[in-house]
């Protein structure tokens, strides 16, 4: 039968608008058995501050023991109040992050009200848990921390998953990537000697940061430091997501190496 | 079923009335590109009219309901799948309109064994500076046409051509605190000119709008406003927002149309 209502002819519905692929594992018929050179992001952190949240990440992207690139941007904005810091495969996160642009936009445009927090938390998890297979193979796995601000309760929350896409919120931080193990108990330091992050200043919150950050860079081969381009900075507050102006991370920057000099 | 030419001539005719019957009572809906950004404007009663597409892309029409929310939806599911299967930048208008949109409205058109899409839709597409922002006018029977810098759809072509002078006025360094209240004007008076063409109204068209007074237009206003509102649509070109688009707020729009209030 011919269609004709204008809904028809328009191809309304005959089939779904956004599909994200799952990556392809070869397999040992198709001849595989080697994995593709396979770029990482090293580590993103996030942590919370009075009136907002923050990420901040180094720029350096491996592939085993070579840097592939010392300019790779892994805090992503997704929408006007959500910030997407990724680790693990670059491929399949940077995928991951225009899907859930897409998706999330996609939902608010259509229906005509912004996709609820929940369920942006829950498409996320989708996103990590249909890597799995793969993940398991070797290929495309990653971890996301995703950051909101709540305009609701007017603060800033931070929520981590893990490999399979379980979600947990964090009162206070979180951090992922290959340095995110070594600076873990410098947070819980942080919070007992200088107070939760969520009372601290912008600056303060950003500064401690960029400490954790310069401290992951030391402890961990895979994390870069910023001799030679600066980390990568965003805030989210009731305005919206911001960069950090270079100046401000300039100079903080500059303030943390003279730290800890003899 | 077969036509004779004179059939054709006259099935087409007729459908094509049935649909201009059903756009003539529409309230315009006028779009004007400056510095600030693209804008849309009308007045509605209560269903919101103007509609965020894409990124870059803003959408309103006039006609019926079911056939206004058909392209919307039509509309933001094609961006969105070219958007993520290819790249937000080969996301535009003319794509949208041209290969997506009018092809299925021009079929309908022709059938006969189906009531035409009573819809006329205006797209504006916002690029880096005014003079790359385009305006995009789909019509029922599928036909369309880009505009630059303003364009309009109304109840009838005339009233749309008048509209489309009004706005030109509208420089493009124009504040969009001094463009809306310049468009508003604009639309009441394809409003007055619409109105004017309705059928069985006595009146002789409109040849000139010496014809109409600012006094009619600022009556006018009043008038709709008793008992609609203004909606403004923005694609914001100095946001550092991720989206680019938002309605005007109520507190915006006040601080617009009390200018428009009578003083008594």
């Amino acid at each position: 039968m011919q269609p004709s209502s204008l809904r028809e002819l328009l191809g309304i519905g005959r089939e779904p608008v956004l599909r994200l692929p799952e990556p392809n594992v070869p397999t040992h018929e198709a001849g595989g058995g080697t994995l593709p050179v396979q770029v990482h992001g090293t580590t993103v952190i996030a942590v919370k501050y009075r009136g907002g949240v923050l990420n901040v990440g180094d720029r350096r992207a491996t592939a085993n023991f070579a840097v592939m690139y010392d300019r790779a941007e892994k805090v992503l904005p997704i929408d006007d109040y959500t910030l997407l810091a990724i680790s693990g495969s670059y491929a399949r996160a940077m995928e991951v992050a225009r899907y859930l642009r897409h998706s999330f936009k996609y939902f608010e445009r259509s229906q005509l009200q912004p996709m609820s927090l929940d369920g942006k938390l829950a498409e996320l998890a989708r996103a990590v848990a249909a890597g799995v297979p793969a993940a398991l193979q070797g290929i495309g796995g990653f971890i996301p921390i995703l950051s909101t601000f709540d305009r609701d309760a007017n603060e800033g929350r931070i929520f981590f998953y893990d490999g399979m896409g379980a979600r947990f919120e964090s009162t206070e931080y979180g951090a992922a990537g290959s340095g995110a193990i070594q600076i873990r108990g410098v947070f819980d330091y942080i919070v007992k000697t200088r107070g939760p992050f969520h009372q601290m200043e912008r600056r303060e919150a950003l500064r401690e940061a960029l400490l954790l950050l310069d401290i992951a860079s030391e402890l961990d081969a895979a994390t870069g430091g910023w001799s030679k381009v600066l980390p990568l900075a965003k805030t989210i507050d009731a305005e919206g997501i911001a960069d950090v102006p270079e100046e401000e991370l300039r100079n903080l920057v500059d303030e943390i190496n003279q730290m800890g000099r003899r | 079923m077969v036509y004779t030419p004179f059939d054709f001539n006259e099935a087409i005719s007729q459908r094509r009335e049935w649909a201009e019957t059903g756009l003539r009572e529409g309230s315009p809906v006028v779009g004007v590109s400056i510095e600030d950004g693209l804008f849309l404007l009308t007045v509605r009663q209560t269903q919101r009219k103007i509609f965020e597409i894409y990124d870059r892309l803003v959408y309103s029409a006039i006609g019926n309901q079911s056939d206004i929310e058909a392209i919307r939806i039509a509309a933001i599911d094609v961006a969105h799948r070219e958007g993520f299967e290819r790249s937000p930048d080969d996301v535009t208008a003319h794509r949208l309109v041209g290969f997506a949109l009018s092809p299925p409205l021009k079929k309908l058109f022709g059938d006969s064994f189906n009531a035409p899409a009573v819809v006329r839709a205006i797209f504006g597409e916002m690029g880096t500076a005014p003079q790359n922002d385009l305006f995009y006018i789909l019509n029922y029977d599928g036909e369309f046409f880009q505009r630059e810098r303003c364009a309009a759809v109304a109840g009838t072509p005339e009233a749309e051509e008048r509209i489309v002078l009004h706005l030109a006025e509208i420089a493009p360094d124009t504040p969009l605190r001094d463009a809306v209240p310049m468009a508003l004007r604009a639309w009441a008076v394809g409003v007055l000119l619409s109105s004017r063409h309705a059928p069985g109204n006595g009146e002789e068209p409109a040849a000139a709008d010496a014809d109409i007074s600012d006094d009619q237009v600022l009556q006018e206003i009043r008038r709709r406003l008793s008992s609609g509102s203004v909606e403004v649509g923005l694609l914001d070109r100095r946001t550092r927002r991720e989206s680019k688009f938002r309605l005007l707020s109520a507190a915006e729009i006040q601080d617009i149309v009390k200018d428009f209030a009578s003083n008594d």
